[in-house]
């Protein structure tokens, strides 16, 4: 079952080597994605976080492919986007968000299967961890961060990040399964959407495509940097704008799916971001 | 005559799961988990040489393989005949109404089996 009306996070504490989960029932105002992640941000801000989220639509509709990444670069808040894999493994493995925080002593390598997260030495090598096809495998080589061996995110943020906290890879495994509340409204929507493949705003191409998107429009490569708030924490790519920002296709995909937010929660979620932003 | 999904042109992969979610969205479900096609991303040198290989469980020609076939976006699938394998032909074919018929209630069993596992 999908569980709707909570958020579940797992905390990595790379300081304490250890990893838990926490299950949050008054976050779920925030969506996912940058809202649940600066939300997030506010609540760890004194760890300097590293915080992956995905929306809550990734991984069952027709392109919401991206992960965000939230994070703090030279006293700013910033807010990225990784395509390929990442946001179907994280929402498979039954996760809202992944906290990183503190700094590990030695380089470290995560490796997450669903709600566990186990920390190993840099010299491991990634791709003996987690189950080939249900994995992603993201990767700092030196110079980027990439993501099955192909996506990347804008700037050196991550990058920056990564070598702070002294990470060199993380594996993230999903092997859950869920059954939407109401199937055949779902199946319908999602057919709806993709057939509106005509309304996204690149070409469809051969290259290396995010899951869940039939594009391959070779722009995912490089990621994203944020713009519109509702887009963002639904982590919708922001080709799919005209799909996504609509109100009422989202609040129907969120109601097929079981989740119980109203129009007006989907209205009021960019001045939430925005005063939760202005606490950070 | 049974049809049969092949992968014809798996070089054409380009990792989006398309058929994946397809084939779980047949048994109701949404996730990797039992899959029967699954995506494999094999580890190449080089930051641009990604290439996939497809894995396919032969009880998916219980689905509707061709909105399998026809789901995926680089045209990676066939749908063949299993006689037109043998004999060298890779022709499409037409379910006979038993064929479709046999073919619903392994489906329907399939679909109740997921559920009692959820």
């Amino acid at each position: 079952m999908i569980n709707t009306t909570v958020k579940k996070i797992l905390d990595i504490d790379l300081e304490a080597q250890k990893a838990e989960t926490k299950s949050f029932t008054d976050l779920n105002n925030y969506f996912g994605g940058t809202g649940l992640g600066l939300k997030l941000l506010e609540m760890y801000s004194e760890k300097n976080p590293l915080i992956i989220s995905t929306g809550p639509l990734n991984g069952f509709f027709p392109f919401v492919s991206k992960a965000s990444i939230v994070l703090i670069n030279d006293g700013a808040v910033e807010d990225i986007y990784l395509g390929g894999s990442i946001s179907t493994r994280i929402k498979f493995a039954g996760l809202d968000s992944i906290v990183i925080h503190g700094t590990a002593k030695e380089e470290t390598v995560i490796e997450i299967q669903n709600s566990d997260a186990f920390l190993k030495e840099g010299s491991t090598d990634l791709e003996s961890l987690g189950l080939p096809g249900k994995r992603t495998v993201i990767e700092f080589d030196g110079e980027k961060v990439i993501s099955d061996q192909y996506f990347t995110t804008p700037e050196n943020y991550l990058e920056k990040k990564f070598i702070e906290k002294n990470i060199k890879g993380l594996s993230i495994t999903g092997t859950e399964v869920y059954s939407p509340k109401d199937f055949d409204e779902y199946k319908n929507l999602y057919e709806e959407i993709l057939n509106r493949k005509d309304e996204l705003s690149v070409e469809m191409g051969g290259y290396p495509s995010c899951s869940g998107c039939p594009m391959g429009c070779g722009k995912s490569k490089i990621g994203e940097i944020g713009g519109n708030i509702l887009l963002n924490s639904l982590v919708a790519c922001q080709y799919a704008d005209k799909i996504y920002t609509d109100i009422g296709t989202v609040f129907s995909c969120l109601n097929s799916l079981g989740y119980e937010y109203t129009h007006e929660d989907i209205e009021n979620l960019p001045t939430l971001v925005e005063q939760t932003i202005k606490k950070i | 005559m049974p049809k049969i999904l092949k992968p014809t042109q798996p070089e054409k992969c380009i990792g989006c799961e398309m058929c994946v979610f397809e084939a779980q969205r047949q048994l109701k479900k949404v996730g990797m988990e039992e899959s029967l096609v699954r995506v494999f991303r094999k580890k190449s040198e080089g930051k641009q040489n990604v290439e996939f290989e497809l894995e396919i469980d032969p009880r998916i020609n219980i689905l509707d393989i061709e909105k399998i076939s026809s789901v995926c976006p680089r045209k990676v699938f066939e749908v063949l005949i299993e006689q037109d394998l043998v004999d060298g032909k890779d022709q499409k074919h037409e379910k006979s109404a038993e064929q479709e018929e046999d073919i619903e209630r392994k489906k329907r069993f399939m679909i109740e089996e997921n559920l009692q596992n959820d």
